[in-house]
């Protein structure tokens, strides 16, 4: 528990107002998307760098752990208070504060909701492409600090691949830049890509600088239905064989399909055991062309059918489905767990075989999903978290996934993060060494401690 | 007790966010507790027994619009406005009304205050509301930009059926309080028009207010006897339809009857009946060739959808085809025409400083359009965006007043 004094010294900071310690305001930042949940004891709203520097002041002095949150739409616990203290919510401190058309780079804060600053770039004719399904929801900081991925991933890379800078906050308060706003830049250690994804244990991002790419001039969005998934799945390893970069590579099964029709009324293929959701931008010509080829591919691969959109709402109306996936789900139980572990995406149909087989076995429902371009499998675990006995197996099933991901060259989490949901099974894919060079940077940003206590290393201690 | 189908409701929340961004509250505030999400997994502690109810949660409870965004958005499904009402509801009795509310409340369902009131209110009211100071504000909303009391009622400017030579038409017509009683030349507009058309219009004299500001401040007791008198005044006669001219009492005839009589244990059968007769006074006009009756008028206009035409009864492409329909009119979409105002009907005194916030970014996009007309079916919307229009003048109305106006 927090001692009186200290919450004084933060509600001189930040006036009472953004110290809320209600009972219906801590039970609220208790949660995120995933199935835990820990009750902190103060939750925080700073609006400014140097508010967030003199809370850490105050935190380092009285040993009291800082969780940073951003929307709380993570999926691994990680923004979650687990050793208590106070949950740092940078929600309020979320303005758009530059953007540089000359140079193709803007500055945000931490709370900017990632779909609203792609909206706002979009403007400038720019383009943001790091798209989370989350990004109606995220927070750019949340971005940064678990280096978010996404469905472009297969064409545009990830959030980290669009970092120039932060400002950053240390636990003991002291402020810093990394990084700068030009294009190449080797000076000194990359420390900007070291806090991004650090799941919030080194530093507090309070700015963030990113590149921005001119917006394509047009695109096209196309569903390939299958009547059989594994040619859904060859189809995704052959596209990327053939040297053809789609914008976005999406697999859904008819699980998926049916949560999503129930939910936004598309007319998607419900007879059909898989499509792919495929997106091609660029200049009209070459996009036209991309998306003729495309689906002559699809067919030669077994689609039984290609549809191509006719109208950007029609575009923005399937990804918008496609954004409700996790959602959606719950329409068929009440808890979902997503599975994230990747694979080389030449096994993405092994992959596809082996979860189906995995699931079967331990009898848990789990529907496909997956970032297919880049071999990032989600998996949707349906369960009930009040069935005790269902979730053993749910578990179960779950640790022989990420088994069978880096029995094959793949790795635990493509982009949902560690956080408290996967930390147990750090070891399987971190050798001693490299967990202990992770704990000596996280000692050398963090001697005492403080931040996201009880994250992914220490719980693998 | 909440009904069993939206207690269960709660557990399919997978919390994964999608209605934060959509909310307008959420967006002002950006503290978890005063979103959707926040909203219902402390219902769903309380129904687990795990947290009590306190002052502070049932002030959270009526931080909300009611617009209904977040059930739209919701992938899961979950009818988070329902499961708000019905917790209302149940916080009754605990927290009862703030006095404000229980005084309008008693006028609403009375007889004999309401005629009481109003006459003070027209002789006394109106002569008061010109001379109050320009800065003083109910709410977000200056006396100044509050609407006069109709010197008569509507009811009372018409016979009970309003007759027609060869009918191609007959409707039952609910004028809902703010036209009987405030905008007149709503009713007129309806009115003249069904003439025109050939329809004929009834508009049962014992008729009484819908009762949606009562119930959805939790006195659902209380708002029972209106809903079965309407019940019983709207589903006897043989019409095509049941007209309405207010979003807010459409979505009470519509479907909130019917929710409320079954989560209460009766049975919402004749409840369920009116609902299918009744069809937003827009719905029923699109049914005719306008055309030929209308005349060309200038101006520009923007349309706003009010939470209860939109998201409570699905009406959108309607009153837009009725205002694109009128030759000369120059129709401009405005951005985020479907975005809440932000009155909320007592909300935006109850919370003016939330309420400011979302309807300066209306004003907003309003302004952008270059409109100087704004058309929108809800009295609510029609106070809310007028009254936070600032100095600038724009005149705020309801798409049949543009309607009868192009008659010819």
């Amino acid at each position: 528990m927090l001692n009186q004094e200290v919450l004084k010294k933060f509600a001189s900071i930040l006036g009472p107002e953004r110290v809320k310690t209600s009972q219906e305001d801590l039970l609220t930042y208790a949660y995120d998307a995933y199935v835990m949940e820990y009750i902190p004891d103060a939750v925080l709203f700073p609006k400014s760098v140097e508010e967030v520097s003199q809370i850490m002041k105050v935190a380092s002095a009285h040993n009291v752990p800082i969780t940073p949150r951003g929307a709380g739409s993570g999926l691994g616990g990680g923004s979650l208070a687990k050793r208590g203290g106070v949950v740092l919510c940078f929600t309020m401190m979320n303005r758009i504060l530059e953007v540089n058309t000359a140079n193709r780079y803007a500055v945000v804060e931490p709370g900017v909701v990632i779909s609203e600053f792609q909206k706002e770039v979009e403007k400038f004719n720019l383009f943001y492409p790091p798209d989370p399904g989350s990004a109606t929801v995220a927070t750019m900081g949340g971005a940064v600090l678990m280096n978010a991925g996404g469905m472009r991933g297969i064409k545009y890379g990830v959030t980290r691949d669009y970092l120039m800078g932060l400002e950053i906050v240390l636990p003991s308060g002291a402020m810093m830049k990394t990084g700068s706003v030009t294009s190449k830049d080797v000076t000194g250690y990359d420390l900007t890509r070291l806090i991004c994804g650090s799941e919030g244990t080194l530093a507090l991002v309070t700015k963030i600088v990113v590149r921005l790419l001119p917006k394509p001039k047009s695109r096209r969005t196309l569903q390939a239905i299958y009547n059989r998934i594994d040619d859904a799945g060859n189809t995704v390893a052959k596209i990327i064989e053939a040297g053809i970069i789609p914008a976005t590579l999406e697999l859904m099964d008819k699980m998926i399909l049916k949560a999503l029709e129930d939910f936004a009324h598309l007319g998607l293929p419900l007879d059909a055991e898989a499509i792919l959701l495929i997106d091609v931008d660029g200049d009209l010509e070459a996009v036209e062309k991309q998306a003729a080829l495309v689906a002559d591919f699809c067919k030669s691969q077994g689609a039984r059918d290609v549809r191509v959109s006719q109208s950007e709402k029609e575009n923005e109306q399937l990804w918008v489905a496609r954004r409700s996936a996790f959602g959606a789900v719950a329409r068929m139980r009440p808890t979902c767990v997503i599975e994230d572990a990747t694979v080389p995406v030449s096994y993405l149909t092994s992959a596809i075989k082996k979860v189906i087989e995995i699931s079967e076995r331990n009898r848990v429902q789990i529907a496909v999903l997956a970032h297919a371009g880049d071999g990032n499998l989600h998996p949707l675990v349906l369960c009930d978290q009040r069935d005790k006995e269902e979730m053993v197996r749910v578990e179960k099933a779950m640790e022989e996934i990420v088994d069978y991901a880096i029995s094959v060259g793949g790795t635990l989490s493509g982009e949902h993060g560690i956080g408290i949901a996967k930390a147990k099974y750090l070891p399987k894919q971190l050798s001693g060494t490299a967990l202990e060079m992770m704990r000596a940077v996280k000692k050398s940003f963090d001697p005492q401690g403080i931040l996201n206590p009880g994250s992914f290393l220490e719980y693998a201690a | 007790m909440i009904a069993k189908e939206i207690r269960e409701e709660v557990h399919n929340c997978i919390k994964c966010g999608l209605c934060l961004t959509p909310c307008p509250v959420y967006k002002q505030l950006y503290f978890e507790a005063a979103s959707p999400r926040g909203k219902v997994q402390l219902i769903k502690k309380i129904l687990e027994g795990k947290l009590e109810p306190s002052e502070n949660f049932h002030r959270l409870l009526f931080t909300c619009l009611l617009c209904e965004t977040c059930t739209v958005n919701c992938p899961s499904g979950l009818k988070v406005d329902r499961l708000m009402k019905a917790m209302r509801a149940e916080l009754l009795q605990k927290f009862g009304l703030p006095w404000q509310k229980k005084m309008l409340f008693h006028l609403l369902v009375g007889k004999r205050l309401l005629p009481f009131f109003l006459f003070w209110g027209r002789t006394l009211g109106n002569p008061l509301l010109a001379r109050m100071p320009r800065s003083r504000k109910l709410g977000t909303i200056p006396y100044s930009k509050f609407p006069r009391l109709n010197r008569k009622p509507l009811r009372e400017q018409y016979p009970e059926i309003v007759k027609v030579a060869d009918p191609k038409g007959r409707v039952l017509y609910f004028t809902g309080c703010a036209t009987n009683y405030l905008f007149e030349n709503v009713g007129r507009s309806v009115i003249s028009i069904l003439q025109r058309l050939g329809v004929e219009v009834i508009i049962p004299r014992e008729q009484v207010c819908c009762g949606l500001p009562i119930f959805l401040a939790g006195a659902r007791q209380m708002a029972l006897q209106n809903i079965r008198k309407n019940i019983e005044l709207f589903t006897g006669d043989d019409v095509d339809a049941v007209i309405v001219d207010c979003a807010t009492c459409g979505a009470a005839l519509k479907k909130e009857y019917a929710h409320i009589l079954e989560e209460m244990g009766e049975s919402p059968e004749a409840a369920q009946t009116l609902g299918r007769k009744v069809l937003d006074i827009s719905q029923y006009l699109v049914r005719f060739d306008l055309e030929k009756h209308l005349r060309p008028i200038q101006g520009r206009v923007t349309y706003h959808d009010p939470c209860h035409l939109l998201r409570s009864q699905g009406v959108k492409e309607e009153p837009r085809s009725l205002l694109k329909g009128i030759p000369g009119l120059q129709y401009v979409e405005m951005a985020g025409a479907d975005v809440c105002c932000g009155g909320g009907g007592t909300f935006q005194w109850e919370h003016p400083d939330v309420a400011s916030g979302i309807s300066s970014k209306k004003v907003q996009s309003i302004k952008e359009t270059g409109a100087g007309i704004v058309a929108s079916g809800c009295p609510g919307c029609r106070l809310q965006i007028y009254g936070n229009f600032g100095e600038e003048s724009v005149e705020v109305v309801h798409p049949v007043e543009i309607l009868a106006k192009a008659l010819h």
